[in-house]
């Protein structure tokens, strides 16, 4: 009697395993983990190149230049990882 | 009862004040609640390992969820070459989601709500993936920062962009945990003061609220550890794997 029960269930949850009820849950939260990853990439990226920027002002004495400078290079940079996550996502679709 | 919404972030100490050469090493809320998740994740895991049944009960079940969950997700983002680095982010894993998730009980303190502790770890995977990129491709390692096929006069120039990029990781990786954790506990106890403060004709749809609000903060706080413990492997896999 119980061998019998297990055994139904055991190939109810083989069935349910065939129907990869998992792995569309696990792309949904992996969608959304990339979705959370572009936001802060793109603002992390001015950050540093403006942290650079500024060390390197107080290095050379060459206020405000090389600010200027790595807080565009720090814009390029952000929007280069929002990019390659992008392609990443496309990639994995 | 209007109690400011950022209290809950205090840290403040918990016993005597130690000072270990003119280091303050006192034990705080932060530590206690940091010794709490580790102990939880110890008991946890032993319980759930003691018998190694073949028809796991629940407990065990949970324990097997969350190891072949990290397994799948490095081998799927990093690829077999990170199989021994499975302890490494299976611990990082399980210690950030417990410690969002004691965050969500009432009274409790959110450790990584603090830009201190998410740091601390972000910084710490940086140093050790680029040790291992560097023992593993030795200063061929370099060549993350020069991309192919790249015109020799924009060279220097994609160069500082890319090392920008990779310098940026850790900051990215902490400020994400740490502002999604501490945005909702703030809003949380803003819309608990709201609740106090409209009384009870008023009150029940900011209650409504954050009840909701409670269940999209148990959301944030697994995905969150997800994406910290998914991104340490996407990083590990550029170190290991070299292919830009």
């Amino acid at each position: 009697m119980l061998e019998k029960k297990f055994k139904t269930r055991l190939k109810i949850a083989k069935s349910k395993l065939k129907k990869d009820y998992m792995s569309e849950n696990d792309k949904r939260s992996s969608f959304m983990g990339s979705a959370f990853k572009i936001g802060t990439d793109l603002v992390a990226a001015v950050g540093v190149g403006t942290i650079i920027g500024f060390i390197l002002d107080s290095w050379f004495d060459t206020k405000p230049w090389l600010i200027i400078i790595f807080f565009f290079l720090g814009a390029v940079a952000g929007i280069l990882n929002v990019i390659r996550t992008a392609n990443r996502m496309q990639k994995e679709d | 009862m209007a109690s400011n919404p950022m209290q809950q972030f205090s840290v403040h100490k918990i016993g005597p004040e130690i000072k270990v050469a003119g280091i303050d090493l006192s034990f705080t809320n932060a530590s206690l609640f940091m010794v709490i998740s580790a102990s939880a994740i110890l008991l946890f895991l032993f319980l759930g390992t003691k018998e190694k049944k073949i028809i796991p009960d629940k407990i065990q079940l949970i324990a097997e969820m969350f190891y072949s969950f990290v397994a799948k997700m490095i081998s799927d983002t990093a690829g077999s070459k990170a199989k021994p680095y499975f302890p490494f982010i299976f611990s990082l894993f399980m210690f950030v989601l417990f410690c969002n998730m004691f965050g969500m009980l009432p009274y409790s303190f959110t450790v990584t709500s603090h830009i201190i502790v998410t740091m601390l770890m972000a910084v710490f995977i940086l140093i050790a993936v680029t040790i291992i990129g560097f023992l593993k491709h030795g200063f061929g390692y370099l060549k993350l920062f020069v991309p192919s096929g790249v015109p020799v006069i924009l060279l220097p120039l994609i160069t500082v962009i890319e090392v920008i990029s990779y310098l940026s990781r850790p900051l990215s990786l902490s400020v994400r945990l740490f502002a999604n954790m501490m945005a909702g506990h703030t809003m949380l106890k803003v819309f608990g003061g709201f609740v106090v403060s409209l009384g009870i004709l008023g009150g029940w749809l900011p209650l409504g609220f954050s009840v909701a609000l409670t269940g999209l903060e148990v959301l944030v706080a697994f995905l969150q550890a997800y994406v910290f413990a998914i991104l340490t492997c996407i990083y590990l896999n550029d170190a290991l794997n070299l292919h830009h």
